[in-house]
C-alpha cells in the first residue's frame, strides 16, 4: 500500500498538473476549423436583439423584422468580407441601440456589469472576514466564566418547566 | 470580556446587512411598481441615421413584376411608405394615403411621387386583394429578401420616409399618418430644401 | 347577452366555497391556537377538505366546459376551439392566464390537504397550526385571484363571435405531448415550496427556530426541488423539440423566473445540513426559504403582469398589482419576523475552518445567492433603465452566458471537492489523499475530449472539472456500496451523489452543445444530396399537407441513406401563425437536427434546409432523469431518524461515529 500512498503525495499530483495543463493548452490552441456561413450568421444574430420584441435575440425570434435582418446578415456574410463586429455595428446603426443585446460598458447601462462585480467582491471579502472572525473567536477551552454560566443554567432547571423548550446552550455539541 | 466583544461585533453587522437587503428589495419593488406594461410605440417624426444622407438603393420589382429603381426618380420629391397587409394601422391609414396621392396629382409636375414598399414575407396575394378593395394605384415594391427594409432600418410598420429630389432622406415618420399632416410635412421640407 | 351558464355558476360557487373555507380556516386556526382551544383546532380539518373540494370542483368544471365546448364561459372562448384534438383541449386548461391560476390553486389546495392530513395528530402544536394558517392564507389569496382579477368563469359574449374568438390555444401549445407534462410538473415544484416556507414562518412566529422542524421540511423542499428540476428540464426539451432554432435555453425572463427559485432552493437543501449537524447558518436557511417562495411569487408576477414581454408570458389581465402586492407583503413580513427573532437565530457555534464541509456549504450559499442576484439583475435591468431613462434596452443571452460560465465552473469545482470534506476541519494531506483518484478522473475526461477533437479553453476546463466532480461522486458511492451493499445507494448522501452525477451530465451536455454545435444551410432541389459533418442528406421530396387545423409544407430528407426525416412549416389557419416543426435524430454522441426555412416550394421541389449537428444533447435529458431518480433515492429515510421535536444539537448516535471514523481512513 505504501507505493500507492506515496504516489498520492507530491509526485502523483505534480504529474497530474502537468498532464492537465498540457492537454488544456494543446486543446485550447488547436484550430477548430473554419466556420460555415450559417454558423457565422448564428453567432452574429445571437448578438443582436430583435427590434420589436423585448429581449429576444434576432437568432431566436420568428418575427418578420428579425427574418429580414437575418437575411441581410446572411447576404453580408456571404458576399462582403465584413467581420462579425462590422456587421453587428451596421445593424445597430440602422435600427438603433435597442438592437444591441449586450448592454454597453459605459454610462448607466454599465451598472449591469458593475453590480455583479461589486457583489462578488463584497461576497468574497465577507467570507474572508467571517472565516477569520470565527477562527479567532473559537474558544475551545472552557474558562471559569463558561463554567459559571453552565452552573447558573443548571440551577434554573430546578424551576417549573417553561412554556417553550429551553434554548440550545453553547458547548452542547459532540 | 471576550464574550462581550463577540456579541458586540455580531450585533453591529446584522442590522447593516438587513438594511442593505431591505433597501435593495425596496428598490426592486419600486421599479416593478412603476413600470408600465407593454411597449409604447413611437408615433411621429423620429430619428434616423439616414437623415441628411443619400437614400439606400431601392432596386426591386413591383407587384406586376416590372423592375423599378428609385434612383431613376431623382428630380422629384419621393414619399416611401412601408406597409404590411396584416398590420392594422397600415390598413387604417390607407384611405388617407389615397387622399394624399390624389392631392399631389393635382399639383402636377410639382407633386411628390408615392411608393409603397412591402415587408419581408408579406403575402403578395393578400396585398393585391387589399389594394383592389381599398384603392390605390401607385407602384407597390416587393422586398422579398428584406434588404430594403433593413437598409431603411424599418422594424415596425407603418413608416413613411420623405426623400428630396437629389435622393437625400429628409424625414422619417413612424406610425399612422393622415393626408393633411403628410402634405404639410412634404411642403415643409420643400420650403427648407427648395424644389428643383 | 352575458348570461352565466351552469358551468360558470358551479365554478364560481366552488371558488367562493374554497375562499370562505380558507379564510375561515385561517381565522379559526389562529384564534384556536392563541386561545389553546383544542376543539376549534380539530374542526379545522373540515375547512381543509372544503377548500380542497372547492379547488378540485373548479378545475373539473372548467375541464368539463372545455370538453363540451361551453362557449358561455369566456375562458373557453379564449382557448377552446371546435377542432382542437382531445389531448390539447384538455391541456388548454393551463394554456392561458386564468386557467393557469386554477392549476396553481388545485396544486396548492392539494398540498394543503396533504399537510393537514399528515400532521393531523400534531395540530395542537402551535408550530404546525401556524404553518397551516400560512398555507390557508396563501390558498385564500389564490382563491381571491381566481374569483377577481383572473376570473376564469367569467361569462363570455353570447353568441360567440367566431371571427374573433374560439381559435383554440396558441399553436405552439398544440404541437407536442410535452404540454401535458411540463406545466403541471413545473407547478408541482413551484407550489411545493409553499410548504417549507409556511413552516419557516411558523417557526419564526413561535420562536422555535432551534428545533428539527426545518429538517422535516427538508424532505418537502426536496420533493418540490425535484419536481422543479424535472419541470425545467422538460421545458428545455420541449423548446428544443418544437422551436426551430435548435437551442435549449434562451435566458428568457420567464425561464429565468423558474430558474431563480431553483437556485435558492438548491442552496437551501445543502445548507440545512449544516443546521442539522452544527446548528449553524440558521439565518441563511430561513432567508433562503423565504427567498425561494418570494421568487416564485415574483416569477408569477413577471410572467403575468406584462411588464416584461416574452414569448412565454401570459397576456392580458390586471393581476399584476395583486401579485406585486403579495410579493411585497411576503418579503416585508418575513424580514420583520427575522428581525424580531434575530437573537434566537444567532447560532452558538462557529465554523472552524474554511476547508471543511461547513465552509464549503457556506461558500455554496454565497455562490448560489450571487448567481441568483446576477440573473435577477439581468432580468429586471431593462425595467430599471426604462424607469430612469425612459428607453428600452435588451439584456439577453450574451450577458447571462458571460456571467453564468465562470459561476458554473466554480460550482463544478465545489461539487468536486466538497463531498470528500469532513465536518469541522480538513487537512491538506487528507484532501490530497481523497481527491487523488477523482482528479485523475478529471484528467482522463480532459484527455478523452481532446482526443475526440474538442477545442477551446472554457469547455475543456469544464470537462476536466466535470470529470473531477464525477470522480468525487462515484468515490462516495463506491465507498457507500462497499460498506452497505444496495443500501449504499439510498438515503440522503448517496441519493445526493446520484443527483450530482445528473447535474454533471447536464453541465457536460450544455458545455458541449454550446461550444461545438455545427450548422449549415443548404438550398436543395428534389433528388439532390449534400454532405455535411460526415453525413449525407438527400432531399427526396417537398410536399404539401393538410389537417383540419392547419396547412403546411414538409421536406422529406433521407439521412445517410437510411431513415427519412420530415422537417415542416405548419400554418395554423385559425390563428394565422406559422410554426416550424424540426425533425431530430437523437443519438448518444449527438443529435442531427433538421429544420425547414421559409420559401420551400412543392411545385419546383426546392427547399432550404438547415442542418444542426448538436453534440451530447441527449446527456441533458438523461442527466435530468438521473436527477429525478437521485431525488427519489435521497428521500429514503436513513438509518438514524431524528424526531422532529428533538433539539437540533442532540448527539449523533454512536454507530455513525464509528462509520465516520472508518470512512476517514478510506
Amino acid at each position: 500500500m505504501s507505493r500507492a500512498s506515496s504516489l498520492k503525495k507530491w509526485p502523483g499530483w505534480v504529474l497530474l498538473v502537468f498532464v492537465v495543463a498540457g492537454f488544456l493548452a494543446y486543446g485550447a490552441t488547436r484550430d477548430a476549423g473554419a466556420r460555415t456561413p450559417e454558423e457565422r450568421v448564428q453567432e452574429i444574430t445571437k448578438r443582436l436583439a430583435c427590434p420589436v420584441c423585448d429581449g429576444e435575440s434576432v437568432y431566436e425570434s420568428a418575427n418578420s423584422a428579425s427574418a429580414a435582418i437575418r437575411a441581410e446578415v446572411k447576404a453580408q456574410v456571404t458576399t462582403t468580407g465584413a467581420t462579425d463586429d462590422e456587421i453587428v455595428a451596421y445593424i445597430v446603426q440602422q435600427f438603433g441601440a435597442k438592437t444591441q443585446l449586450l448592454p454597453k460598458a459605459t454610462g448607466f447601462e454599465s451598472l449591469v456589469w458593475v453590480l455583479p462585480a461589486v457583489a462578488f467582491v463584497c461576497a468574497a471579502v465577507g467570507l474572508f472576514f467571517a472565516f477569520r472572525r470565527w477562527r479567532t473567536n473559537v474558544d475551545t477551552v472552557p474558562d471559569d466564566e463558561d463554567r459559571a454560566m453552565v452552573a447558573a443554567a443548571l440551577a434554573a432547571d430546578d424551576e417549573p418547566p417553561p412554556a417553550e423548550p429551553p434554548p440550545v446552550e453553547p458547548g452542547d455539541h459532540p | 470580556m471576550a464574550d462581550d466583544t463577540r456579541d458586540v461585533k455580531k450585533r453591529r453587522l446584522a442590522p447593516y446587512i438587513a438594511l442593505a437587503a431591505a433597501a435593495v428589495l425596496g428598490g426592486l419593488f419600486w421599479v416593478l411598481a412603476s413600470s408600465s406594461s407593454g411597449t409604447v410605440d413611437k408615433l411621429g417624426v423620429i430619428e434616423s441615421p439616414l437623415l441628411g444622407r443619400p437614400a439606400p438603393t431601392v432596386r426591386s420589382t413591383t407587384l406586376d413584376d416590372t423592375p423599378i429603381d428609385l434612383a431613376r426618380r431623382k428630380g422629384s420629391w419621393v414619399v416611401v411608405n412601408f406597409f404590411n397587409s396584416t398590420c392594422a394601422p397600415c390598413r387604417s391609414e390607407h384611405p388617407e394615403l389615397v387622399k394624399f396621392v390624389d392631392q399631389q396629382k393635382t399639383l402636377g409636375a410639382q407633386g411628390a411621387e408615392f411608393y409603397t414598399v412591402l415587408q419581408y414575407s408579406d403575402n403578395v396575394d393578400d396585398v393585391k386583394a387589399f389594394f383592389l378593395a381599398a384603392g390605390g394605384t401607385w407602384p407597390i415594391i416587393r422586398d422579398d429578401d428584406g434588404t430594403i427594409n433593413v437598409a431603411f432600418g424599418v422594424a415596425q410598420v407603418p413608416e413613411t420616409f420623405i426623400i428630396d429630389p437629389s435622393g437625400v432622406v429628409r424625414l422619417r415618420w413612424a406610425g399612422q399618418i393622415d393626408a393633411v399632416t403628410l402634405a404639410q410635412l412634404v411642403q415643409q421640407q420643400r420650403d427648407i430644401y427648395g424644389a428643383s | 347577452m352575458l348570461a352565466e351558464g351552469v358551468n360558470g355558476l358551479i365554478g364560481h360557487s366552488a371558488l367562493i366555497v374554497g375562499l370562505a373555507a380558507s379564510v375561515f380556516g385561517a381565522a379559526a386556526l389562529a384564534v384556536g391556537t392563541a386561545l389553546k382551544n383544542e376543539r376549534v383546532v380539530k374542526a379545522v380539518q373540515a375547512y381543509v377538505w372544503l377548500a380542497f373540494g372547492g379547488a378540485v370542483m373548479a378545475v373539473v368544471i372548467m375541464e368539463r366546459a372545455l370538453i363540451t365546448r361551453d362557449w358561455s364561459v369566456a375562458y373557453v372562448q379564449k382557448v377552446g376551439s371546435v377542432n382542437t384534438p382531445a389531448l390539447f383541449n384538455f391541456t388548454a386548461l393551463w394554456s392561458a392566464l386564468e386557467g393557469s391560476i386554477l392549476l396553481w390553486l388545485l396544486l396548492l389546495a392539494m398540498y394543503l390537504a396533504i399537510v393537514a392530513r399528515r400532521y393531523r395528530d400534531r395540530m395542537s402544536d402551535p408550530l404546525v397550526a401556524w404553518a397551516l394558517v400560512v398555507m390557508f392564507a396563501v390558498t385564500a389569496f389564490f382563491f381571491f385571484l381566481s374569483l377577481g382579477p383572473t376570473d376564469a368563469f367569467r361569462p363570455g359574449p353570447m353568441p360567440p363571435n367566431f371571427n374573433t374568438c374560439c381559435a383554440g390555444p396558441n399553436p405552439l401549445l398544440q404541437n407536442h405531448v410535452l404540454v401535458l407534462f411540463h406545466p403541471p410538473i413545473l407547478y408541482l415544484g413551484y407550489v411545493g415550496f409553499t410548504v417549507p416556507f409556511a413552516f419557516a414562518i411558523a417557526a419564526l412566529i413561535t420562536g422555535r427556530v432551534g428545533e428539527g422542524w426545518l429538517l422535516e421540511t427538508r424532505r418537502w423542499a426536496l420533493f418540490a426541488w425535484g419536481f422543479l428540476t424535472l419541470g425545467i428540464v422538460l421545458g428545455s426539451w420541449w423548446s428544443y423539440e418544437v422551436l426551430g432554432w435548435g437551442g435549449v435555453w434562451a435566458w428568457d425572463p420567464v425561464e429565468n423566473a423558474s430558474f431563480l427559485p431553483w437556485l435558492t432552493a438548491t442552496a437551501y437543501i445543502h445548507s440545512v445540513l449544516v443546521q442539522e449537524r452544527r446548528g449553524m447558518l440558521r439565518v441563511w436557511n430561513i432567508s433562503l426559504l423565504v427567498a425561494t417562495f418570494s421568487l416564485t411569487i415574483l416569477g408569477t408576477f413577471l410572467t403575468r403582469s406584462g411588464v416584461i414581454n416574452s414569448v412565454h408570458a401570459f397576456s392580458g389581465g390586471s393581476v399584476g398589482p395583486y401579485l406585486l402586492g403579495a410579493f411585497g407583503v411576503v418579503v416585508a413580513g418575513s424580514l420583520i419576523l427575522i428581525a424580531w427573532r434575530g437573537d434566537r437565530l444567532r447560532s452558538p457555534g462557529a465554523i472552524d475552518s474554511p476547508i471543511s464541509r461547513e465552509g464549503a456549504f457556506l461558500a455554496n450559499n454565497v455562490i448560489f445567492s450571487l448567481f441568483a442576484f446576477v440573473i435577477l439583475l439581468g432580468t429586471v435591468f431593462p425595467l430599471i433603465v426604462e424607469a430612469k431613462d425612459n428607453r428600452r434596452i435588451a439584456v439577453g443571452s450574451p450577458f447571462f452566458d458571460t456571467m453564468g460560465q465562470p459561476i458554473g465552473l466554480v460550482l463544478l469545482f465545489l461539487m468536486a471537492v466538497a463531498p470528500v470534506l469532513p465536518w469541522r476541519k480538513a487537512s491538506l494531506e487528507l484532501l490530497r489523499e481523497r481527491l487523488f483518484w477523482p482528479a485523475w478522473c478529471g484528467a482522463g475526461a480532459l484527455v478523452l475530449s481532446v482526443v475526440l477533437g474538442a477545442t477551446d479553453f472554457t469547455p475543456l476546463l469544464a470537462f476536466f472539472l466535470a470529470g473531477f466532480a464525477a470522480g468525487s461522486a462515484l468515490r462516495q458511492l463506491a465507498l457507500a456500496t462497499r460498506r452497505q451493499g444496495y443500501r449504499g445507494l439510498l438515503g440522503r448522501a448517496n441519493g445526493g451523489m446520484i443527483v450530482h452525477l445528473g447535474v454533471i451530465m447536464i453541465a457536460v451536455g450544455l458545455a458541449a452543445s454550446n461550444s461545438y454545435t455545427r450548422s449549415a444551410e443548404f438550398s436543395m432541389t428534389k433528388g439532390q444530396t449534400v454532405q455535411f459533418a460526415g453525413h449525407t442528406f438527400r432531399l427526396d421530396d417537398v410536399v404539401d399537407f393538410k389537417t383540419d387545423r392547419s396547412v403546411g409544407i414538409k421536406a422529406l430528407v433521407t439521412l445517410d441513406g437510411g431513415q427519412a426525416y420530415a422537417p415542416a412549416i405548419t400554418k395554423f389557419t385559425a390563428q394565422g401563425m406559422d410554426v416550424g416543426t424540426p425533425s431530430v435524430k437523437t443519438g448518444f454522441a449527438g443529435d442531427i437536427y433538421l429544420s425547414l426555412d421559409n420559401g420551400a416550394k412543392p411545385s419546383t421541389g426546392t427547399a432550404k434546409v438547415k442542418i444542426f449537428i448538436k453534440p451530447l444533447i441527449v446527456w441533458l435529458w438523461v442527466g435530468g432523469m438521473l436527477c429525478a431518480v437521485g431525488t427519489v433515492l435521497a428521500a429514503f429515510p436513513g438509518r438514524f431518524r431524528r424526531k422532529p421535536t428533538d433539539p437540533v444539537s442532540a448527539p449523533v448516535p454512536l454507530d455513525e461515529q464509528v462509520v465516520a471514523a472508518e470512512s476517514s481512513n478510506g
